[in-house]
């Protein structure tokens, strides 16, 4: 007998289950970009670019584009299922039901997350295609893909109940989530910037989940991955405690 | 006894409109309870605010004694709900939805599949458990809904418009199947446009108009306030209106229509028999006579209209 409760259980299959089952619309998206991420800018374009410490390019902007797929897919898995549920009325299937609160929020973050893993793990292979790659750190990857997931399928959450119409949606990828991602240091090393723009780069969350990734990837890390871990678990517990406070308080599911 | 449905006072208001305003019903466990009244009542929101998708503004309401904000999971555990609105899973075959919303219930994957396929069958659908929602026909989809709401085996059946739109056949099916139901001890709350679904299912209505409470009272309670009408043809017609004095008090009009008597009375049933008796002494020799009885629906439209006009300054 599982310790889980049967209801969580199930409403986190459920939603693990939705995208499984939808591959083209999940899994072969991220696939074919990260194809021509890893051939124009880490083979055409890298073969120009120097070692950044000792990093071949290509290798560099691998932990990057892990976590740029992770994250993204973990948000819009989260956003997408809420307000898919929203808009068609089914969430109503979990709400009348007797889930706690807690329940609910947490069925939802764990599915988001688990999207978001298995996308990190399908880019990191389709970057092992192209270049050697290992873990040179594995419990900080592991420790750095669950705490980025869990925190952005966190915050998918807030913009499912949010969003009043699709385009709220699109606009928050495009508009919050990709430029934090392509200003967070994904391409570039932060320490080839000139003083103050690297000032406003700590700022961005993103840069401490891409070293993180990247110090479990290489072994290298421009910010301290002890750091950046406490500060992104910190980060990751308030949202999904938001999640759950807007759940119990019915935003954007109740009248 | 705990009631299955008790409100005190319950209130939604949303900006300057109330949606409920001051609803107190009980509805006893085991009883087959109607909810009636037009568009706008209130008749939804009284259900959401009991399966939590609304929030009551103020007031009291437990289902089964337990406060649908306070013990919410115990109170959504004891209902089963058939909406009005076709709020179903899209992506999954149906068989996979009631076993969903019945593992949110907390039913273990073996149990839930059996359900499934038990609750299919009851309602008739049963070849099409691997369809998808979507595909359904809409009578279909109504049959559905009846599904889920029985996936749980809850103590409190709640259905809003379950004949909304379907045809004859299926609204009988419906109507055998929920009557069974409830005598096998599950209550029932219906919320319903068609007046003759409620005087043949429910024990008992409340008639709801702009979120208050007008009435509650049994169908037959209700139909002996409206008026009846007796019609007597006779051989000879005669020339002017006979005098009629059985049913004092009860009788309303007297008229000749085409030479044809025409009386209008409360329980007009009882006072048919007096009035043939009466006469017949007369002279007059009857060779039909028609009593039509007032419809539930003549009541609920003199109750709803009447709350209407006064409405404001109640």
């Amino acid at each position: 007998m599982s310790v889980l409760p049967v209801g969580f259980k199930t409403l986190t299959r459920r939603e693990i289950l939705r995208f499984l089952r939808r591959p083209k619309n999940t899994f072969v998206p991220p696939l074919v970009t990260n194809v021509l991420y890893f051939s124009v800018f880490g083979v055409i374009l890298g073969q120009r670019i120097n070692e950044i410490n000792g990093v071949p390019y290509v290798l560099f902007i691998l932990p990057g584009l892990v976590v740029l797929g992770a994250i993204s897919n973990a948000f819009e898995n989260a956003s997408f299922s809420i307000f898919h549920g929203r808009w068609n009325e089914y969430i109503d299937e979990a709400l009348t039901s007797p889930l706690s609160y807690t329940q609910m929020a947490l069925a939802y973050v764990v599915a988001g997350a688990t999207r978001g893993l298995f996308v990190g793990v399908l880019i990191a292979i389709v970057g092992a295609a192209f270049t050697s790659v290992g873990a040179a750190r594995p419990l900080y990857l592991v420790a750095f893909g669950l705490v980025v997931t869990l925190l952005f399928s966190g915050i998918g959450i807030v913009g499912g109940l949010w969003a009043d119409d699709w385009d709220d949606l699109t606009m928050m990828n495009q508009f919050i989530v990709r430029p934090l991602v392509f200003f967070g240091g994904v391409f570039y090393s932060i320490a080839e910037l000139p003083a103050t723009l690297r000032a406003v780069s700590l700022l961005n969350p993103m840069v401490y989940m891409v070293n993180g990734v990247r110090y479990g990837f290489v072994g290298q890390a421009e910010v301290d991955p002890h750091l950046s871990l406490l500060v992104l678990s910190g980060l990751t517990v308030a949202v999904v405690a938001l999640d759950v406070a807007l759940f119990r308080r019915g935003y954007g599911l109740t009248e | 006894m705990v009631a299955a449905i008790e409100t005190r006072d319950l209130r939604k208001r949303y900006g300057d409109v109330r949606a409920l305003d001051g609803v107190s019903l009980t509805v006893p466990e085991g009883s087959f309870f109607g909810l009636l009244g037009p568009n706008g009542a209130g008749k939804t929101t009284f259900i959401n605010v009991l399966v939590g998708l609304v929030e009551r503004t103020g007031g009291d309401a437990a289902v089964f004694g337990h406060d649908v904000e306070r013990d919410y999971r115990q109170a959504r555990d004891c209902i089963g709900l058939a909406p009005q609105e076709f709020n179903v899973d899209r992506f999954f075959p149906i068989r996979e939805v009631l076993e969903h919303k019945a593992g949110y219930h907390g039913i273990p994957a073996d149990e839930a599949r059996e359900r499934a396929d038990e609750v299919l069958k009851q309602v008739g659908i049963y070849g099409k458990r691997d369809t998808r929602f979507d595909w359904l026909s809409g009578g279909m989809k109504r049959r559905f809904l009846l599904a889920r709401a029985l996936i749980t085996d809850p103590d409190l059946l709640v259905l809003d418009e379950p004949t909304a739109g379907v045809d004859v056949q299926l609204r009988h099916d419906l109507w055998d199947l929920i009557t069974d139901l409830n005598e096998a001890g599950t209550t029932i709350l219906l919320t319903t446009h068609y007046i003759e679904e409620a005087e043949r299912l429910c024990d008992e209505v409340a008639i709801l108009d702009s979120g208050r409470v007008v009435e509650v009272a049994s169908p037959d309670e209700l139909m002996d306030r409206g008026t009846d009408t007796i019609t007597v043809t006779f051989r000879d017609p005669p020339s002017s209106v006979p005098d009629v004095a059985a049913g004092n008090g009860h009788v309303e009009s007297v008229d000749l229509d085409d030479g044809r008597l025409v009386v209008t009375a409360r329980q007009g049933g009882l006072l048919a028999p007096d009035l043939v008796r009466e006469l017949d002494r007369g002279g007059h020799e009857i060779v039909d006579l028609d009593v039509s009885r007032t419809s539930l629906e003549e009541v609920f439209v003199e109750m709803t209209n009447g709350q209407e006009s006064t409405g404001g300054s109640r």
